[in-house]
């Protein structure tokens, strides 16, 4: 037995047969659940020396496996990580036969999560790039499904992602034998440049981020939500292994202060543009544009305990999004609107009072109120943040703020009924499910509880950062 | 091969994409595509082993086979008119994409030498061309099957320039599955429109 068939051939066969299974949303999303949330918890509790004790005979797992020449690697010590990406494929798929989505869905995530598995363990990593590409066409019936025509956000999605590819393999060509070179000052610069330039067009960070609103407005909140959650995780990561391998790339003079300032002028852009939009898609844009910058300021302060603080972020942000998927998607259900503006959820809150409670909510913690599950490391941020550099500080609350006045917009939208309706009466409560109202109340009860116990939601993390051992030193 | 005849085949891929940038013709379009991926032999020969520098071509031919396939269910192909009556998009972005393969022609000399010193002056020339059409076709064009069309210039350049560079075979595999999965979302892409505009 091997990992790599394990956690990336094996997820892979799952899919193509799930692609059959296609016309059955229900047996086909409890499929892939079942493939994604077998292969979590087994990568979770799998011992890293990849022996398993299993009656008298062993089970030994080798750890990578060769193709043409190059290799999959996959130790013991990586298993957190692919847990983590699979408990994101779990979760999207659980609720997926509920809404209106893609009938691909179920087969595409897992194969994309695969594929995203695959990006992090490959040898040489540069060619992740390639992977990442594919991943890109391979999200592209889930995101543009049929019945439409192409729309802009896709066309530019596709050609941001095309163009980063050249960028991050010709970065490790430009940079070979630099350790070794005596003056190599011109070199790092250009290979700085190009990998900066890539991560910026598959991240779209700010000022190349136009696709993300855009497709987050023409795609369902499910699908999107689940394609960008584990993009910006595994791009994150992907990131940290750059900084790992290359010492002359983490040993750049400024690359902290860079880091910084592309993070803030991120969360700030999102906070500008967002508060302007009319569509609840290119909100939800904005907020992913946003938490892109928490993400690059936490690395930024990998001298301070950044890393542990990224870590920190990681279960509460995919739980944010996966809330935030859940209520637009009820929302576009519950109005029928296929790009619901904020106009169109005037006086919804008397209507649908949960899921409102619920979008609120999610809005509050994403900004990083207190009591919320995104406070803590939102607020380790800000405090490192002020104390090394005020300027940066004020633009990030800022950007904040702005967050703050798209949420309280809204929050207004929600209570004020349309001119010429009267208030409508509560009892019209009855038209959310109870299973939706028990389960909108769990969620909120672990935002709450995740912000109170900010280890609830890290601690099963624990060990994700170890294959980064340059950084963590 | 001698270098003259080298030579010709760089520009004529050259023309093909600049072709592919400017006119609006499925049918002229797919031939361009088709006669740029064939030229891309020559080059390729240069640098790699006659089996490993097939690959590509091949490639190409497949991806436009694909695409002409998916136009002719969709009822996009037309007989080809040889009129050379040119509107004024036509003409700017001709004009555009000459430019640019002026300036690049221009700037060789010092850029070679100081940025790819390893690769011939002509490979990197044909390369870092297709690589700008392809580009400036992506920025100008929101009609998928050209964005199909200025994406698959674009890769094919960065695939001839970085083949001097460093060659793999799962590097060549991972490229040949994208190249062929772009061709497969361009025509998924077509049907798409169709569909819709036909509704």
């Amino acid at each position: 037995m091997n990992t790599v068939i394990i956690w990336i051939i094996a997820p892979i066969a799952a899919a193509l047969l799930l692609v059959p299974l296609q016309r059955f949303p229900k047996l086909s999303a409890a499929l892939a659940s079942f493939f994604a949330l077998v292969l979590a918890v087994s990568a979770f509790i799998f011992p890293t020396e990849l022996v398993l004790e299993l009656g008298t005979n062993p089970i030994i797992l080798e750890d990578s496996l060769n193709l043409f020449g190059r290799s999959i690697q996959i130790t013991g010590i990586d298993l957190k990580m692919i847990g983590l990406l699979y408990l994101l494929c779990f979760a999207w798929n659980t609720l997926s036969h509920f809404f209106r989505i893609s009938q691909w869905f179920n087969s595409l995530s897992l194969a994309i999560t695969a594929l995203w598995v695959t990006v992090q363990f490959i040898n040489p990593f540069l060619y992740a790039a390639v992977i990442i590409e594919l991943i890109a066409l391979v999200s592209v019936p889930l995101l543009s499904p049929r019945g439409t025509p192409a729309r802009k956000g896709i066309i530019r999605f596709l050609s941001m992602q095309t163009l980063a590819l050249p960028m991050i393999l010709l970065s490790g060509w430009m940079v070979e034998g630099i350790e070794t070179a005596p003056s190599a000052q011109e070199l790092i610069l250009r290979g700085a440049l190009l990998v900066t330039v890539g991560f910026v067009l598959w991240l779209g960070i700010f000022p190349l981020h136009s696709w993300l609103p855009m497709l987050a407005e023409e795609s369902h909140p499910w699908t999107i939500t689940f394609l960008l959650t584990i993009m910006q995780i595994s791009l994150a990561l992907f990131f940290l292994k750059f900084l790992n391998q290359y010492a002359w790339l983490r040993n750049i003079q400024g690359l902290n202060l860079i880091l910084r300032f592309i993070g803030v002028t991120s969360i700030f852009a999102a906070g500008t543009f967002g508060i302007f939009q009319k569509y609840l898609g290119r909100m939800l844009g904005y907020f992913f544009l946003a938490e892109t910058g928490f993400i690059l300021l936490a690395i930024s302060f990998i001298n301070q305990d950044g890393l542990e603080i990224l870590r920190m972020s990681l279960l509460p942000r995919a739980l944010s999004f996966l809330i935030l998927g859940f209520t637009g998607s009820v929302l576009y259900q519950l109005t029928g609107t296929e790009e619901p503006e904020v106009d169109s959820l005037r006086g919804m809150i008397w209507k649908y009072p949960m899921t409102s409670l619920l979008l609120i909510f999610n809005s509050l913690n994403l900004i990083g109120l207190p009591l919320f599950m995104s406070f803590p490391y939102k607020n380790t941020l800000h405090n490192l943040l002020s104390s090394s550099n005020y300027a940066l500080m004020i633009v990030m609350v800022l950007g904040s703020l702005g967050l703050l006045v798209l949420s309280l917009r809204i929050f207004s939208s929600l209570i004020h009924p349309q001119e010429q309706e009267d208030l409508p009466s509560l009892m019209l409560v009855d038209k959310e499910h109870p299973i939706l109202i028990f389960t909108i109340v769990m969620i909120i009860l672990l935002m709450v509880v995740g912000g109170i116990f900010p280890q609830l939601l890290s601690t099963p993390l624990g060990d994700l950062l170890q294959p980064f051992q340059n950084l963590i030193q | 091969m001698p270098a003259a005849l080298q030579s010709f085949f760089s520009y004529l891929a050259l023309a093909a994409a600049l072709v592919n940038l400017s006119r609006r013709k499925w049918s002229l379009n797919l031939l361009a595509l088709g006669i740029q991926s064939l030229c891309l032999f020559p080059a390729l020969t240069s640098i790699l082993s006659t089996e490993l520098a097939l690959i590509q071509p091949f490639t190409g031919l497949m991806v436009t086979l694909i695409l002409y396939i998916t136009l002719i269910s969709v009822g996009g192909i037309e007989p080809l008119k040889w009129n050379f009556k040119l509107s004024s998009g036509e003409v700017f972005r001709g004009l555009a994409g000459l430019l640019l393969i002026a300036m690049l022609r221009a700037f060789m000399p010092v850029f070679q030498p100081a940025v790819f010193p390893q690769v011939p002056s002509q490979h990197l020339f044909l390369s870092l061309g297709l690589v700008l059409l392809g580009s400036l076709q992506v920025g100008t064009i929101r009609e998928p099957f050209y964005l199909a069309i200025g994406l698959l210039t674009f890769l094919a350049g960065f695939e001839l320039l970085y083949s001097a560079l460093e060659f793999s075979f799962l590097l060549e595999a991972f490229l040949v599955t994208v190249n062929l999965s772009l061709a497969i979302v361009g025509a998924y892409f077509i049907i798409k429109n169709a569909e819709s505009s036909s509704e």
